[in-house]
Parts: structure tokens; sequence; C-alpha cells
């Protein structure tokens, strides 16, 4: 595979979200303000990055028998660290994100690509591979983020975009809004695809 | 056996190093996360007790413990105006800690949640702040309430619990009625002295 599609498959080809739907979780919870989907999305890219990489530096050590312990002790130790850092420097972000950082553990995309791509890869290919898929997977949220906090109070950032006379539908910070506007977008993608082939 | 051995010394070595590098990182962010949690606390307090504004809040310790806050209208420590007080409980999934204020007649002048790592979806819904509102409904519902009337409505009280997350709307509300008391007795105790 080509250095450069490592990266890139993991913003649109097999984007975590839109294409592989994995990670819904968290991904659903925290969207519904842009500041929270890209806090979500940096901080499940760190812990990507450093396990793939760790992970494709210690492949050929660890047995395949009990790789996956080895695979969860690694994940959860990035993200302990990125829960202790996060609550020490940026208080208001981990109040927010609240109990879905302790989960990115157990996010499937991380878990995911560990088994798929780092165990089997060399350490460069899979530190491409977890930062693209962390691009994809933080793109994904803060888009979403931006579609429901536009829609849901009017704003992007906590910046008022539309003015007081939007009535903001707050069914978009509500879970079905998250619900609809990934199905929507899910559709999008599925129908671009299919029209690209043609 | 020999395999088991194996196994569990690489596992043993991963989770120790995993540990080492866990204890390194939290001995340089403790200080600072600790920091953090002190300026949430006086943020809580004067939250909790609106009427000392520009006059002071003195600690009342024990054996190096925060027992109750004493708040002051005047920076001279003259003019009491309410005390306030830590309130911890274990709920559902995790220990939940509650800043409460009260005036000197013992009326509930404010609460506010802390920390808590309840489930989220129901009982984090404690923290649920209704669109168009800045408070969390649960929390307000404290205000200018007296101890003897808080309790859930299932024990017979005037709190509602969230729906779906009656254990984490109780140990909120019974660490607040425990404390309220508390503080009363300890507040007596001080007076006879």
């Amino acid at each position: 595979m080509r250095t450069g599609k490592v990266f890139v498959k993991g913003i649109y080809q097999e984007n975590p979200i839109f294409r592989l739907a994995l990670g819904l979780c968290p991904f659903l919870a925290v969207t519904s303000s842009t500041e929270n989907g890209l806090g979500m999305g940096l901080a499940a890219t760190f812990v990507l990055v450093g396990s793939n990489f760790i992970i494709s530096l210690v492949r050929k050590l660890i047995p395949q028998r009990i790789r996956i312990p080895c695979f969860i002790v690694v994940i959860a130790t990035f993200v302990s660290l990125v829960e202790m850092v996060m609550q020490a420097y940026s208080p208001g972000l981990y109040k927010n994100l609240g109990i879905f950082v302790p989960l990115i553990v157990v996010n499937c995309i991380i878990l995911g690509r560990a088994e798929a791509f780092a165990s089997r890869n060399g350490v460069g290919l899979s530190l491409l591979d977890g930062l693209g898929m962390g691009v994809g997977f933080t793109l994904a949220l803060v888009i979403i983020g931006v579609i429901r906090e536009l829609l849901g109070s009017g704003k992007i950032f906590g910046h008022i975009i539309l003015g007081s006379g939007y009535n903001p539908a707050l069914l978009f910070i509500l879970p079905p809004g998250a619900f609809l506007t990934i199905g929507l977008l899910m559709g999008l993608f599925n129908y671009v695809e299919e029209r690209a082939k043609r | 056996m020999k395999e088991i051995i194996k196994f569990g010394g690489l596992l043993l070595l991963i989770t120790g190093v995993a540990a080492g590098l866990l204890a390194y990182v939290d001995s340089l962010t403790k200080p600072k996360i600790e920091e953090q949690k002190r300026l949430e606390g006086e943020e809580a307090l004067s939250w909790v007790l609106p009427q000392v504004k520009e006059g002071v809040i003195i600690h009342v310790c024990s054996k190096g413990k925060t027992l109750y806050y004493i708040g002051y209208a005047h920076k001279d420590t003259t003019d009491l105006v309410g005390y306030a007080f830590l309130a911890k409980g274990t709920g559902y999934s995790s220990d939940i800690e509650t800043m409460v204020g009260v005036d000197t007649s013992g009326v509930i002048t404010g609460i506010r949640i802390l920390s808590q790592k309840e489930t989220p979806g129901l009982g984090s819904r404690i923290l649920e702040v209704k669109p168009g509102e800045t408070e969390p409904w649960f929390q307000r519902q404290f205000k200018e309430k007296k101890a003897d009337q808080v309790a859930v409505e299932k024990d017979g009280g005037e709190i509602n619990s969230v729906t779906g997350a009656t254990i984490s709307s109780r140990t909120v509300t019974n660490s607040i009625k425990e404390g309220a008391l508390n503080l009363a007795k300890l507040i007596e105790e001080s007076k006879e002295k």
C-alpha cells in the first residue's frame, strides 16, 4: 500500500464514523457542541497515534494469544495520560466530556486499528494510519458538532452565528438530532460514492 | 505451564512499564489538578453563598481537614451571613461531591454539584440543564429548603428525583441533609465553647 494512501484512507474511504460506523457511542454523546467534538476528536487521535506506535513497535514480542490484553493495557495507559493532562490543563473540557474520556479505552476504532493495522505493519505506516484515522474521526466529530450546534443553538464554537431572528431547533442538540444528522451524512457519503463509481 | 509463566511474565512487564509511566505523569499533573479543584471549590463557595459578595469566607478546619465554611458580608469578619459545607455521598457508580450553602437560619441558599461520574444519560442528568436555563433543574430545587424538607419524594420529601436515577438523586439529597444536620451540630458545639 502506498504511504499516502494509508493516511488518506482514514479520512475518506475508511472514515471511522461515516464509513466504518465505529465509535458511534462517544460520538453521538459529545457532539452537541463543536468544541466538545473537537476535544474528543483530538483526545482520541492522540490515543490512536500513541497506541498504534507502541503496538507496532512491540508487535513481534507479543504472542498472538495474549495480544488483546496487551493492546488494552497500552490503550488504557494512553487514555489515562490524556485524562490526567486534560484534567490539569483543560478542566472545562474535561467536565464537558466527563465519563467519555475514560471510555475512549473501549472505543472500537482504537482497538480495531491496533488489531487490524498496527499489529501487522511497521512503525511508520502505523503512525500514519493512526493519524489518518484520528483526523478522519476528528473531522467527522467537528462536522457533526458544527451542524448540531448551529441548528440547535445558532452558534459555532460558542459564538453566535445565527442572530436573534433564528429560533434554535433544540432537537439538534438532543440525542435524536445526533442520529438524524449522522444518518443524513452517511447517506450523503454513500450517494457521493455511488456517483463516483459510475 | 511454561507458557503461563511466559505470558504472565510478559503481561507483568507491560503493566509494570505502564504503571511506572502513569505514576510519573500523575506526579507531574497532580499539583495542577489539585489547584484546579481548589479554584473550582472557591467558585462554588461564592456561588452557594451569594450573600457574601464582597465579604470573606473562612475555612473552619480540624486536623487538617476543612469541616465547614463561614461566610461574612464584610472583610473584617463582621456580619455573619451563612455557612457552607462539602457534602459527599456514594452514588450509583461514583462519589458525588456537592457544595452546599445555608444561611444563618438553616435555609439552603444554593448548592452546586462539584464532581460526579454517574451513568451518562441517567445519573449524570442530575446536572442536566434545561434549554434556555443556566442552572441544572435538579440542583435548583434545593434552594430555600430547610434540612427537614430535603428528601426525595419517595422518602416523603420535596425533592423531585431524576427519572431513572433514584440512586443518584437520593445520594445527593441525603448527603446534603446529613451534612446540614451535621453542620447544625458543629455550630452548636462551637457556640458552647
